[in-house]
């Protein structure tokens, strides 16, 4: 078949070119706004930029790379930060699942429940780090008050209240929770539009068979909630691993609570340190290709 | 647990209704706890034992919030850009999503992934390029600023829902309606966006609530007064020191208003039974 | 005809002087903009440039807010001098920043703008020695001081005179004055004494409050000199405090604002913290301490000096301005005696001159600056280095980590050290 004239092809587009042709503008404004600053962000990786040092910039290879695998407060981010992954994204997806099914639900309050279903998501995410940091304060936040008065009421049960952020491990703790409680509205949200495409029927016809709720959960609605969940595990995921907002108001003791993406900031516009928070930068891309790259394909192969 | 039994416990009304409890307390409680916060004095926030009512309310908190900067300067410039950003997002994913939903496309996988790729960067390392694009094209300190970059933000997560979407709805609709002489791109907005309208509405909301709370660009491009966003003018509250919690807590419940009436508004469009999938039980 | 070419000619004359005093003036007309946070009184410094714009007819100046606190701040100076930027002509810095602005080349020297090196000397003895000393990096002034700031001990005189107490001249003696009070006041709530060890700047401040009072010294000439035992020394104490109750356990959460509220609800002794508290203990809402609070010198460790630790805020002018001598003329008049006065009398700002402490209408407008004075003349500052941000950090986790009880002295130190050395090697 001839090549048709490019004219030709743009007024009366065959599929392929009517594909590119309406991928132009997502293209167009992506280049426009990120490859400058992705590709700055590659090519400082492999140069030594440390503008407080006063230093000459100078090309140095993969020595950022390098120093950052040496690096014990590197690995000590990245292991808080695949904490915080490995628990709230799971957490979120229970958690918002059972949101979105309830919120689904018919039910004399549904405008309530979904009402407390989104306003986590209202709330600016820089203030919920705040919010809960003042919930788990040892004094005055509520965490804490909840304990006393348990421990006042069942003594037996030897609660006490903690110093929450003298202790690194309930510092992630409270993180998490903090996290969670945000972001299961995210996942509530995909969730629940994913509801919406099930059709009735189905359900139906699982009743008719004498199916009980907890087939019909299991058969139908997981099953084609799987697009849903997938979309909402992949940014989600994204988002644990750039964890900032929130772990940055609630330090806990020293920098014992650092995610990557707090290291990266650090390096960055504290210590100008270009080079070398480039780098961090370009692992923690990776680290989110690969993440991306497993659930596409689990996404392909459960598909197809 | 025998498969009786578990659906037993799941039907029954009382751990439904306990469920809802727990939904509702979790829900409502931080954001009726700013609304209290924001009625209480600041000596009452380190009263002991910790007070939850105000026991003076007063509203004060509000008039100096207003008083103290332009709150509503702030919520049109944020209104403003998450509006424009997001009808922008919306737009463009859903070019892009039908493109690669429905037509002859190689190497869709890697159109995605490249797509999904822009929101794998942490924007604190793009802050400085950014800022250097905006400050060659004499858009620093504009509305334009800020929605340039946001739709770009919001483009993976609008497209990747819409790609979900599109692909539910059966070819065949579009098919009749293209017999009946309609082009791709009238079956585009007439007959598929309608049809995936949870999915629209659903990334609308995320893309709305994403522009209106960003920080870190808001912080950086629009440091003039007169097109700062919300989220940056409620942290100028606080002093070198001090960190006013009541006087916050009324700007946050002042942000948090326009919010929530659009994800309310929206989110009834999103379960309104719209499609033809209809709703669960 | 004569009388035609002469009007012809005086008419030209003046249209043509005219256009060139218009284009002329046009030419130098300079448009200042000058960035400050948004909590150091906007409203005030505008006021202040409409007097200067008023004496300076050709110059405009435009003011733009910034972040509130001064890590924002600072973030944003960050961000827009690494792109370069070259319409911020004149900024505000923090008082340990002089360093690293002298280092990545983005502050302007200011050497050359005085006229002569006599009209230099003159100007800069004026100020408080130890602020003449931070802005002065390698013979170079890199900024001039705009207000002062510096850590006191309130105290409670009433509770102080009930007992028949002076305020405390070393920490021990503090101790012991606060379990006094304490144990007669009956008030378990009543904290004997109030100090910061989140990990916050203010903690870098907790940890050289000993260290220095016992004569170490972090840096000199940018080298480490750090002496471990009176770090640890100084540690001892703050724990010691703890331990003895005179201070709450968890001490690691307090941050500056803390101590200030719990103090202004009355439910604290004695307190280290900046002068911003001040007035909001003695008109502040609410406040229960009205006309109850004393300054006073920090105390000293047994047998070391009282120190205070020293704050502030200092004006620099870009090195990507295109306005440098204007910007330069107008940070002299923002950094002279006259306008700290005014500063001082309008804004409570600390004066950086010690004549500006003692004059008159300065006094009679805020009485407490008397006492304050010899408090900011024991003020030393934080370690002068580019890195500064981390030595901070440094100094600032480790201490946090110690007082949360996470991490023993000893690592803490060792970790300083190593930390420390590696950021100014």
């Amino acid at each position: 078949m001839q090549k048709r004239a490019l004219i030709d092809r743009i007024i009366d587009p065959s599929e392929t070119t009517l594909a590119w042709l309406l991928l132009t503008p997502a293209i167009v404004f992506i280049l426009l706004i990120v490859a400058y600053p992705v590709l700055s962000l590659i090519v400082n990786s492999f140069f030594d930029i440390r503008l407080s040092r006063g230093v000459p910039v100078r090309f140095v290879g993969f020595e950022n790379y390098l120093a950052a695998l040496n690096d014990a407060m590197f690995w000590r981010a990245v292991k808080n930060t695949l904490i915080i992954t490995f628990v709230t994204v799971p957490g979120a997806l229970v958690v918002g699942l059972g949101l979105a099914m309830l919120a689904n639900m018919p039910f004399k309050y549904r405008g309530l429940i979904r009402l407390s279903l989104l306003l986590p998501w209202a709330l600016p995410l820089a203030f919920v780090g705040l919010i809960f940091a003042w919930f788990f304060h040892s004094e005055y936040g509520i965490f804490n008050d909840i304990i006393r008065r348990i421990a006042t009421l069942m003594p037996s049960l030897g609660w006490e209240p903690q110093i929450w952020f003298n202790s690194p491990s309930l510092t992630m703790m409270a993180i998490c929770i903090a996290t969670v409680w945000k972001t299961s509205s995210f996942m509530a949200l995909i969730l629940l539009a994913g509801l919406q495409t099930i059709p009735a029927s189905l359900y139906e016809a699982a009743e008719v068979d004498g199916a009980s709720r907890w087939t019909q959960f299991v058969e139908i609605t997981l099953p084609l909630l799987i697009p849903s969940m997938l979309i909402a595990l992949i940014f989600r995921t994204l988002t644990a691993i750039q964890s900032f907002d929130i772990p940055f108001s609630m330090p806990g003791p020293g920098e014992e609570a650092q995610t990557l993406a707090m290291y990266i900031q650090l390096n960055s516009v504290d210590y100008l340190d270009l080079g070398y928070s480039s780098a961090l930068a370009v692992f923690m891309f990776m680290l989110s290709m690969a993440t991306t790259f497993v659930y596409l394909r689990y996404v392909r192969g459960g598909r197809d | 647990m025998s498969e009786n039994k578990m659906s037993n416990l799941l039907s029954s009304k009382r751990l439904r209704w306990l469920a809802a409890a727990i939904v509702i307390v979790n829900g409502l409680f931080p954001a009726l706890w700013i609304l209290a916060t924001s009625l209480k004095g600041e000596v009452e926030l380190t009263a002991k034992p910790i007070t939850y009512l105000p026991h003076n309310p007063t509203l004060q908190n509000f008039i100096s919030a207003f008083r103290d900067q332009p709150l509503l300067t702030y919520l049109l410039n944020s209104g403003t850009v998450a509006i424009l950003s997001t009808m922008l997002s919306l737009f463009i994913s859903a070019l892009a999503a039908y493109a690669i939903a429905r037509l002859n496309l190689k190497r869709r996988d890697l159109i995605l992934t490249s797509i999904i790729a822009v929101s794998m960067f942490p924007l604190v390392t793009l802050m400085v390029p950014l800022f250097e694009i905006m400050r060659a094209a004499n858009l620093l300190n504009s509305y334009w600023a800020l929605i340039l970059p946001y739709t770009v933000l919001n483009l993976p997560i609008c497209t990747l829902m819409l790609v979900s979407f599109f692909h539910d709805i059966p070819r065949d609709i579009e098919n009749a309606a293209m017999l009946d002489g309609c082009t791709r791109l009238g079956a585009l907005w007439r007959i598929v966006v309608p049809l995936a309208a949870p999915g629209v509405f659903t990334a609308g909301i995320l893309a709305f609530v994403n522009s209106w709370d960003e920080f870190l660009l808001a912080l950086s491009l629009n440091s003039a007064v007169a097109y700062r966003t919300l989220p940056v003018g409620i942290q100028m509250y606080q002093g070198e020191f001090a960190f006013p919690w009541p006087i916050i807590s009324a700007a946050l419940v002042v942000a948090m208003v326009p919010v929530v009436i659009v994800i309310v508004v929206f989110q009834d469009k999103v379960v309104s039974g719209l499609t033809s999938g209809g709703l669960k039980g | 005809m004569r009388t035609m070419f002469r009007t012809i000619f005086v008419l030209s004359a003046a249209i043509l002087l005219a256009v060139a005093e218009n284009a002329f003036a046009e030419q130098t007309t300079t448009r200042l903009k000058v960035y400050i946070g948004g909590q150091q009184r906007p409203d005030l410094m505008r006021e202040l440039f409409a007097s200067y714009m008023a004496v300076n007819p050709s110059i405009k100046i435009d003011l733009e807010i910034g972040g509130a606190t001064s890590d924002l701040h600072q973030k944003y100076l960050n961000m827009v001098l690494t792109a370069k930027d070259t319409t911020l002509d004149v900024f505000l810095i923090d008082v340990v920043r002089p360093a690293q602005f002298a280092a990545a080349g983005w502050a302007e020297p200011l050497n050359a703008y005085f006229g002569s090196s006599t009209a230099l000397e003159a100007a800069m003895s004026h100020y408080l020695p130890a602020y003449r000393e931070a802005n002065t990096i390698d013979g170079k002034i890199i900024a001039l001081p705009a207000f002062a700031d510096s850590m006191f001990l309130y105290y409670r005189k009433d509770l102080l005179k009930k007992y028949g107490f002076q305020p405390p001249t070393t920490w021990p003696e503090l101790a012991n004055m606060a379990r006094t009070i304490s144990a007669g006041e009956h008030n378990a709530t009543l904290q004997g004494l109030s100090f910061q060890a989140k990990a916050i700047e203010g903690t870098v401040c907790t940890f050289l409050l000993p260290y220095w009072s016992l004569g170490g010294e972090m840096l000199r000439d940018g080298k480490l000199t750090f002496d471990a035992p009176k770090a640890e020394a100084g540690l001892a104490m703050w724990r010691d405090m703890v331990n003895q109750g005179v201070a709450k356990k968890n001490v690691a959460e307090v941050g500056t604002d803390d101590t200030r509220k719990e103090f202004q609800a009355g439910r604290v002794i004695f307190a280290v913290n900046w002068g911003y508290a001040w007035n909001h203990f003695e008109s502040g809402a609410d406040t229960q301490v009205a006309n109850k609070v004393g300054v006073a010198k920090l105390p000293a460790m047994d047998g070391g000096k009282s120190v205070s630790c020293m704050g502030g805020w200092n004006w620099a002018v870009s090195a990507f301005s295109k306005n440098k001598a204007a910007s330069a003329a107008l940070i002299r008049w923002l950094s002279s005696p006259e306008t700290s006065k005014q500063l001082a009398i309008r804004g409570s700002f600390h004066p950086v001159f010690a004549s500006v402490y003692e004059d008159q209408d300065v006094t009679k407008a805020i009485p407490w600056f008397a006492d304050a004075l010899p408090v900011v003349l024991t003020a030393r500052p934080r370690p002068v280095t580019p890195m500064y941000k981390m030595v901070s950090d440094a100094l600032r986790i480790n201490t946090n980590t110690v007082m949360a009880g996470v991490k023993k002295p000893s690592e803490a130190l060792a970790e300083i050290e190593l930390r420390v050395g590696r950021a100014v090697r």
